[in-house]
C-alpha cells in the first residue's frame, strides 16, 4: 500500500506542482490584466528568474532562499526599465512590445556563453517541493484578492475601464500600471526559479514566446475578473492534457494533436461564448435559469 | 557580397508577401491575426499533398494550394472574426481566437501529417542555378522572386484601380461610414480574408519550395518577424510590409554573415523596440490602404 | 458434472506448472529512450529496430540461462525535457534495471544525471560528445566512439587523400554534440596546423543556411567541415552545392544516417563521414548481424549497429555479474566488458567507461555509405 502511494505520487508530482506553478504564471498575466493591459513579456521575466535563481544554485552555491529571492527580483529590476518606455503603448502595441522583450531576453541568454547559451544549465537539484509552491500560490492569490477591494483595486478598475478618464480624475495611472507589471515580474519570475528546481534544468528554449501565449491563454480560460480565475483555468488546462492522454485511443488521435486540439476549441468557444472564462459559468447559469423561468 | 544580396533579397521576398497579409486585415479590421503563419503551414502542405498524393506538377499545386489558404483565411473571418466585430475590446479578443484558430490549424496539421519534416520527392523541383550580379542564384528562387514581385504589382493594381480595392478602403477609414454609402463590409472583411490568407499561404508554399522542408511548426520562424515587419513598415500600410520585409531580408542575411547566426533575430527585434518606442506609427505612418 | 470438475483441475494445475516455469525465469528490463519524434528521429527508428531485434536474439540463443531480456522503448522527442521525464518514468514506474539511450547527446547531459543519482546503469549507444557523458559519474557508459575517437585519427589520413591546406567549419550552437564536434574539428585542425579560415554557426530549427555558406565561400576554404544532425547536414549540403561550392565536404558523426543521403539527393555524392561502424567487416559478429536485420528486412545503418551492440553488452555484462541482473549488478558487470566480439567490432570499456574499438572513415558513393579502405 505505501509502495503505491509513493509510485502514485511520483507519476502526479510533476502534475501538481504544474498545476500550481501555470497559476502562477497565470496569475502575473493577470496582474497587468487587471488595470487592462496585455504584457506578454512574462515568459522573457520567468526566465531571468529562473536563470538568476539556477546561477545563485549552480555557480554561487547559495542557499535556496537566496535562490529564489533572486529569482523575483532580477526580474522585478528588469521590469521598470521596460516598463517606463512601452507601457506608453496601447492594446495590441504594448502586447507586441513586451512579446519582443522576452523575446529578446531568450535570445540574449542563447548567446550568453556563461550560462551555456542555447543548451542551458542541467543537474539542477530538486529542491522545489509542493507544499513550497502551493505557499507562494496562497501568498499570490492573498495579495491579489486584498488588492481588489482596496483604493488601489479601484484605480486599477478606472484604469481598465476607461484610461483618460483615469487620468482626469487625478490617479497616476503611469505609476500603478507601472507597479503591476513589477508585481507580474515577481510572479512570473518567483514561478520561474521554482520551476527551475523542479524541472532540474533552464534553457532558452523553455522560455519562447509560446510560452507566454500559453499563460495568457490559462487567464483567459479561467477568466480575468478575479484572481481565481487564472487559477481556474491554469489548473483545468494543466489538467488537461493528462486526462486527454487517456481518452486519446478511444478517440482514435494521437495525444499529441489532440492536447492541441483540445485547447484551440476550448480557447475558442470561451472567447466566443464565455469571454469572462470558465470563472464565469456559475454565475451565466444561475442568471439563465432566473431568465428562463420567468 | 552580391551573393549575399541575393541571399537577402530572396529572404526578403518571403517575408514581404507573408507581411502584405497580415498588415492587411489590421489595415481593414485594426485586429491582429495569429494564425495567418498557421495557414502559412497549411498551405505549404496542401502544396505538398497534391504533389505526393495526386501527382500534379508545381505548377498546378502552387495555384490550388493558395487557394485553399484564401478559403481557410475565409472560415477563420466566419468563425472567429466576424462574431466579435461589434466587441468593444474586439482587437484583444480577435487576438486571442485568431490564436484558438492557430492551434486547432496545427493540430490537425499534426495529427494528419505527423510531427516530422516532410518533404517533396527529389525531381519535383527546378535544380539549375544560373548566374546573375555576380552570384548564383536557383532558378526556383529567382522564380519566387518574380513571383513576389507580380503579386505585389497585382495588389497594388486591386487596391488602387479596382471597386474592391476602394471598398476595402473605405472600410479600412471607417466601416460604419462605408456601410452607409452602401459598402457590403461583411463581404469586404471576407474579400480581405482571402486575400491575406492568400498571400500568407503563397508565402507558405513558396518557402516550403525553397527550402524544400514543410513541418507543423514551419510557422515559427516567420509569425514572429512577420510581426516585426508590420510595425516596423507601419501596421496597415501595404507599401511598408513591403520595404520592411525585404529591409529585414537583406540586413538578417549581413547580421548572419558578420555578427554569427545567433544574432540574426536579434535584429528584427531590435528594429522592432527601436520603432515602438521613437515612432510607434512605423516607417510609413498610420497609412492605410488609401496610401496604397 | 464430473469430466468439467476434471477439466477444471488440469486446468488448474498446468497453471501452476506454467506459473511456476515462468517465475524460474527473471526478467532483465531494459528501458530505452530513443528519440521518435523531432530532429533526431531519423537516428531513433534504427536504433528501435537494433535494439528489438538484439533482444529478440539474445533470448533465443539461450546465452543466458534462466535471464530474460525486455526492452520497454519509447520516445524522448530530441528534447531534454521529455528525455527526463522519461527517465523519471523508466527509474520509478517501469523499474528498469538499465537504461539504453537517450539518442542525442543533449538529451543525455540532461536526463542522465538522474539516472546516476539513482544509481540506475545507463548505456549510451549513440552519444559521441566527448565531455559531459560518462564523466557524470560511475553509473555511465558508452558504447558509441567519440567524436575525438573519430575525427581526430581519420584527420591524418583525410589531409593525405584530400591535400587540403585551408578549413571552413559550419556547425549547430544549440546542441551539445554539434558543439562538440564543432571543438573537436577545430582541435584536431589547430593540431594539425591547418588553417581555419572562417567558421559559421546555425541552429536546428534553421532552414536557410545560404547567408553563413556565402560567407564561409567568400574566403575559399579547400574543406567544408560540418558538425550537425542529419536534417541540418542535408540541407547544408544542398545549398552548398546549389551556391556553387566544389570543395569536399567532411561531416560528423550526425551525417552516418541514410536519411541524410536520401534527403539530400545528388547533393550527398563525395561527402565523408567518420564512422564508428565498417559495414564491409568480415567478422562473425558483424555478419551475424547483417543476417538478422535482413531477416527482419531493416537495412541496417550505424545507429542500428551501435544500439544492437548496446544490448549485446548488457547481456554480457549480466552474464559477467554471475546472471545475476540488480541495478548494481549489471553496473558492476559493464565494468568488466573486455574484449567483447561485437559487429563494431572487439569491444572494451575503458576505465572510463567509454567505450572502444576500431573507427573507419566512409564516403557517399552512388547513393550509398561505401567504407574507404
Amino acid at each position: 500500500m505505501g509502495q503505491w502511494l509513493i509510485d502514485l505520487y511520483s507519476s502526479y508530482e510533476s502534475t501538481l506542482g504544474y498545476i500550481g506553478l501555470n497559476s502562477l504564471f497565470a496569475l502575473s498575466v493577470y496582474a497587468t490584466l487587471c488595470c487592462g493591459q496585455l504584457a506578454l513579456g512574462n515568459a522573457g521575466f520567468a526566465a531571468v528568474g529562473a536563470y538568476a535563481a539556477a546561477l545563485v544554485t549552480m555557480h554561487a552555491h547559495g542557499p535556496f532562499s537566496l535562490a529564489l529571492f533572486a529569482g523575483a527580483l532580477a526580474p522585478a529590476i528588469l521590469s521598470v526599465p521596460l516598463g517606463l518606455p512601452v507601457l506608453r503603448l496601447k492594446g495590441v502595441f504594448l502586447a507586441i512590445a513586451t512579446l519582443g522583450f522576452g523575446e529578446v531576453v531568450r535570445i540574449s541568454l542563447v548567446n550568453w556563453d556563461y550560462v551555456n547559451g542555447a543548451q542551458g544549465i542541467v543537474a539542477i537539484p530538486k529542491l522545489t517541493s509542493l507544499w513550497l509552491i502551493y505557499l507562494v500560490l496562497a501568498a499570490a492569490i492573498f495579495v491579489l484578492y486584498r488588492l481588489r477591494g482596496s483604493k488601489w483595486g479601484f484605480a486599477l478598475e478606472a484604469i481598465r475601464e476607461d484610461e483618460p478618464a483615469a487620468r482626469t480624475l487625478g490617479i497616476a495611472t503611469h505609476r500603478y500600471k507601472l507597479a503591476m507589471l513589477v508585481l507580474a515580474a515577481v510572479l512570473s519570475g518567483t514561478a520561474g526559479a521554482l520551476e527551475a528546481h523542479f524541472t532540474f534544468m533552464v534553457a532558452p528554449s523553455g522560455f519562447t514566446f509560446l510560452r507566454a501565449v500559453d499563460m495568457l491563454v490559462f487567464a483567459v480560460v479561467g477568466g480575468t475578473l478575479t484572481c481565481f480565475g487564472p487559477v481556474l483555468g491554469a489548473a483545468f488546462l494543466t489538467l488537461l492534457p493528462e486526462l486527454l492522454r487517456e481518452v486519446s485511443p478511444l478517440v482514435g488521435l494521437e495525444p499529441g494533436p489532440l492536447r492541441l486540439l483540445a485547447n484551440g476549441l476550448i480557447l475558442l468557444a470561451i472567447i466566443l461564448f464565455l469571454p469572462e472564462g470558465l470563472a464565469s459559468l456559475p454565475q451565466r447559469l444561475v442568471a439563465r435559469r432566473e431568465g428562463g423561468s420567468g | 557580397m552580391g551573393q549575399q544580396v541575393l541571399n537577402g533579397i530572396f529572404l526578403g521576398s518571403i517575408y514581404a508577401l507573408f507581411a502584405l497579409g497580415y498588415t492587411l486585415v489590421f489595415g481593414v479590421l485594426d485586429m491582429l491575426n495569429l494564425a495567418h503563419a498557421a495557414v502559412f503551414m497549411l498551405s505549404a502542405f496542401v502544396a505538398l499533398t497534391l504533389v505526393l498524393r495526386l501527382h500534379l506538377g508545381i505548377a498546378f499545386a502552387l495555384p490550388l494550394a493558395v487557394l485553399s489558404a484564401a478559403l481557410f483565411g475565409l472560415i477563420l473571418e466566419r468563425v472567429a472574426f466576424r462574431p466579435l466585430r461589434d466587441r468593444t475590446d474586439s482587437n484583444v479578443a480577435g487576438l486571442i481566437s485568431s490564436l484558438a484558430m492557430a492551434t486547432v490549424f496545427e493540430a490537425v496539421a499534426l495529427e494528419v501529417f505527423g510531427p516530422n519534416i516532410a518533404r517533396f520527392p527529389i525531381g519535383t523541383l527546378p535544380d539549375r542555378q544560373i548566374a546573375v550580379l555576380g552570384g548564383v542564384v536557383s532558378v526556383l528562387k529567382l522564380g519566387i522572386i518574380a513571383l513576389a514581385l507580380a503579386i505585389f504589382l497585382a495588389l497594388t493594381f486591386l487596391v488602387r484601380r479596382t471597386r474592391l480595392g476602394r471598398d476595402l478602403r473605405a472600410v479600412a477609414e471607417s466601416p460604419r461610414a462605408a456601410r452607409i454609402v452602401g459598402v457590403d463590409v461583411d463581404r469586404v472583411v471576407a474579400a480581405a480574408f482571402a486575400i491575406s490568407s492568400a498571400l500568407g499561404g503563397a508565402a507558405g508554399v513558396l518557402f516550403a519550395l525553397a527550402f524544400n522542408a514543410v513541418s507543423p511548426d514551419m510557422g515559427r520562424s516567420v509569425e514572429l518577424k512577420g510581426l516585426s515587419v508590420i510595425i516596423v513598415g507601419g501596421m496597415g500600410s501595404m507599401p511598408g510590409a513591403v520595404v520592411a520585409g525585404f529591409l529585414l531580408g537583406v540586413t538578417e542575411v549581413f547580421v548572419v554573415a558578420y555578427l554569427g547566426a545567433s544574432w540574426r533575430d536579434a535584429l528584427s527585434f531590435a528594429g522592432l523596440f527601436v520603432i515602438l518606442v521613437l515612432r510607434p506609427r512605423g516607417l510609413f505612418g498610420a497609412a492605410s490602404l488609401r496610401e496604397a | 458434472m464430473r469430466p468439467a470438475r476434471n477439466i477444471a483441475l488440469a486446468a488448474a494445475a498446468s497453471a501452476v506448472l506454467v506459473s511456476s516455469t515462468a517465475r524460474a525465469e527473471t526478467v532483465v528490463r531494459i528501458g530505452a529512450a530513443l528519440s521518435m519524434t523531432g530532429p533526431a528521429a531519423v537516428y531513433g527508428v534504427t536504433q528501435k529496430a537494433g535494439i528489438l531485434a538484439a533482444v529478440d536474439e539474445v533470448n533465443r540463443s539461450g546465452s543466458l540461462p534462466g535471464v530474460k531480456l525486455e526492452a520497454v522503448i519509447d520516445d524522448d522527442a530530441s528534447t531534454k525535457e521529455q528525455g527526463i521525464a522519461l527517465f523519471q518514468r523508466f527509474i520509478h514506474r517501469d523499474k528498469v534495471a538499465v537504461i539504453i539511450g537517450p539518442t542525442l547527446s543533449n538529451t543525455a547531459t540532461a536526463a542522465d544525471p538522474l539516472a546516476q543519482a539513482a544509481r540506475v546503469p545507463v548505456v549510451a549507444v549513440s552519444n559521441t560528445a566527448p565531455k559531459g557523458i560518462t564523466d557524470i559519474g560511475d553509473c555511465i557508459f558508452r558504447v558509441s566512439l567519440t567524436e575525438a575517437q573519430v575525427i581526430t585519427p581519420a584527420l591524418a589520413r583525410m589531409q593525405s587523400r584530400l591535400g587540403f591546406k585551408k578549413a571552413g567549419i559550419l556547425y549547430g550552437n544549440d546542441d551539445a554534440y554539434t558543439q562538440a564536434g564543432y571543438n573537436v574539428m577545430r582541435a584536431a585542425l589547430d593540431e594539425a596546423k591547418i588553417a581555419v579560415v572562417g567558421t559559421q554557426t546555425f541552429a536546428k530549427p534553421d532552414q536557410d543556411y545560404s547567408a553563413q555558406l556565402t560567407a564561409l565561400k567568400s574566403l575559399s576554404p579547400d574543406i567544408l567541415m560540418v558538425s550537425a544532425l542529419a536534417e541540418n547536414a542535408a540541407g547544408i549540403v544542398v545549398q552548398a552545392r546549389q551556391l556553387g561550392w566544389k570543395v569536399p565536404i567532411w561531416g560528423g558523426n550526425g551525417f552516418n544516417s541514410p536519411a541524410f543521403i536520401k534527403i539530400a539527393g545528388p547533393a550527398a555524392e563525395g561527402v565523408y563521414a567518420g564512422t564508428a561502424w565498417n559495414k564491409s567487416s568480415t567478422e562473425q559478429a558483424n555478419q551475424a548481424f547483417l543476417k538478422a536485420m535482413a531477416a527482419r528486412g531493416v537495412d541496417p545503418d550505424q545507429f542500428c549497429a551501435q544500439a544492437y551492440t548496446g544490448v549485446l553488452v548488457v547481456a554480457e555484462a549480466v552474464r559477467l555479474a554471475g546472471m545475476k541482473t540488480g541495478r548494481d549488478d549489471i553496473r558492476a558487470g559493464l565494468a568488466r566488458v573486455k574484449d567483447l566480439e561485437t559487429p563494431l567490432g572487439r569491444f572494451t570499456f575503458e576505465p572510463n567507461r567509454d567505450g572502444t574499438h576500431a573507427p573507419a572513415l566512409q564516403e557517399v558513393k552512388d547513393g550509398k555509405f561505401t567504407i574507404v579502405p
